[in-house]
């Protein structure tokens, strides 16, 4: 009567990655504010910081209105620290489900990131629709690069979370190591900034950063005019391809020992 | 039947690395309902996770045709801020159950929680959550069940549910059992393995293998 199904490895991922992302959504938004939260809270936070820069500085950086060069910032910074904190500790966290052994660590990554890039979805269209009503000016030349850059930031992100998931299995410190790293971020990706308000001499200084390439491509996405000076999507592409391919090659060596940690 | 292929496990440590298996090569026979005998780290927990698959030998395989439950302790995989039916829904999606209705239903049933079935298991009390756990996992339909130290699930009417269905397991399908209670092991299984010095022993006489045990 219930019996387990034989099932093929695919079908297998499949069930355990949304059994996961529903226990995700189950566990972890069963409080009043439920899952609006998840997208309530960066709203805010992006609208409040978007206003207080406009009201210190003008109203346009480089052609572009003020409120969105800082959502493209805040937005593609949040999903870059939020997704690398995700994933590295989803490993911990879903470590009683390892009992199963339909469920393997990477599972629980990848539930996590699904969830990331839902969550970060979903704070973009309430963002777009906000801008519709406040009416600011909006634009969007290149969607696809758009789409492009979005996706790409999701899985390099992805990528160092999972090499931090791993580190952290064997050394816990690690962990604050990573909060550690993620804060400045915040502040040399060009959140608040634009490269072009820097003296080219200094550009190298910045210009390692694949999220400073993510941010500034995607103000050039929406607006042609902002130019793409010192970033391109080469870099951005290539650094994904290398960390995503260095830390599945770290998963793949490790995660049999993770399990009796 | 289980075999062991040259399975070596350890752990690492501030003295080195811990072997609990050393190339061990054995077979687990057949339509028996073992008891693992063995005394306190002498590795029957490990062993008990390798052949559920919820760890992996360092060295070696582990291989069989045989469905086997996940080792069945007090909590396995339960979350806390899920309510039961919830937790149930996930580990059958999991165990790729196909009626996830009918099978949520038995679980209702067995684990006799009523209206408490739709409440947060945090806010359940330590042997409900037992029962739950139970529950989940006797109502799937395996080849091999993993029970490790069963003794204190539920009270006292619980306690004979769990006998009759565990007696039921043990005709129809196959137990592997971990427990320090001689008269549970008498209870359900017909033979035993013990563990010593890295070696595992079959036997077919549980009495005999309990008397070299307790020697």
């Amino acid at each position: 009567m219930t019996k387990p199904l034989d099932r093929n490895v695919l079908t297998v991922w499949k069930d355990v990655i949304f059994a996961i992302f529903i226990r995700e959504l189950q566990s972890r938004f069963n409080d009043k504010f439920g899952l609006s939260w998840l997208v309530l809270e960066p709203l805010l936070y992006i609208l409040l910081l978007s206003l207080i820069r406009s009201r210190i500085s003008g109203n346009e950086v480089h052609g572009i209105p003020i409120f969105i060069f800082m959502l493209y910032g805040l937005l593609f910074i949040r999903l870059f620290t939020e997704t690398i904190n995700s994933t590295a500790t989803s490993l911990r966290k879903d470590k009683p489900l390892y009992a199963f052994r339909q469920v393997q660590p990477i599972s629980s990554v990848l539930a996590a990131m699904l969830i990331e890039l839902m969550s970060k979805i979903g704070v973009f269209a309430l963002l777009l629709l906000a801008i519709y009503l406040i009416e600011v000016d909006f634009n969007l030349d290149d969607g696809l690069l758009m789409i492009t850059i979005f996706l790409t930031l999701w899985i390099f992100s992805a990528a160092i979370g999972l090499l931090f998931g791993i580190g952290t299995a064997f050394v816990p410190e690690l962990d604050k190591v990573r909060t550690l790293i993620t804060r400045p971020l915040f502040f040399i990706s060009g959140v608040f900034f634009s490269l072009q308000d820097i003296p080219q001499a200094y550009w190298h200084w910045l210009t390692w950063n694949p999220v400073l390439h993510a941010i500034e491509l995607a103000r050039f996405s929406s607006y042609e005019g902002y130019g793409q000076a010192g970033v391109s999507l080469f870099y951005l592409a290539i650094m994904s391809l290398c960390f995503t391919f260095f830390a599945l090659a770290c998963y793949q060596l490790t995660w049999k020992r993770t399990l009796s940690r | 039947m289980i075999e062991l292929i040259g399975v070596t496990k350890y752990y690492p440590s501030k003295l080195g690395r811990q072997y609990v298996f050393d190339d061990l090569n054995f077979t687990i026979p057949e339509g028996h309902n073992i008891a693992l005998l063995g005394s306190n780290g002498a590795g029957k927990s490990t062993l008990f996770r390798m052949l559920a698959k919820s760890e992996y030998p360092d060295k070696g395989r582990i291989r069989t045709k045989k469905t086997v439950s996940w080792p069945l302790s007090l909590t396995s995989g339960v979350h806390p801020q899920m309510t039961g039916r919830e937790n149930t829904r996930f580990i059958g999606r999991v165990n790729g159950i196909r009626n996830l209705t009918a099978y949520e239903n038995r679980v209702q049933e067995f684990a006799e929680l009523g209206s408490k079935y739709d409440l947060e298991v945090r806010q359940y009390s330590s042997g409900m959550r037992a029962r739950l756990a139970f529950a989940c996992c006797i109502s799937i339909d395996f080849d091999i069940y993993l029970i490790d130290e069963l003794t204190a699930v539920g009270d006292a009417v619980f306690k004979r549910k769990t006998q009759q269905a565990l007696l039921e397991i043990s005709r129809n399908a196959n137990v592997i059992m971990v427990s320090h209670e001689m008269k549970e092991i008498r209870q359900y299984c017909d033979s035993a393995i013990t563990i010593k010095n890295q070696q595992l022993d079959f036997y077919q006489d549980l009495e005999h293998a309990i008397s070299i045990y307790q020697r």
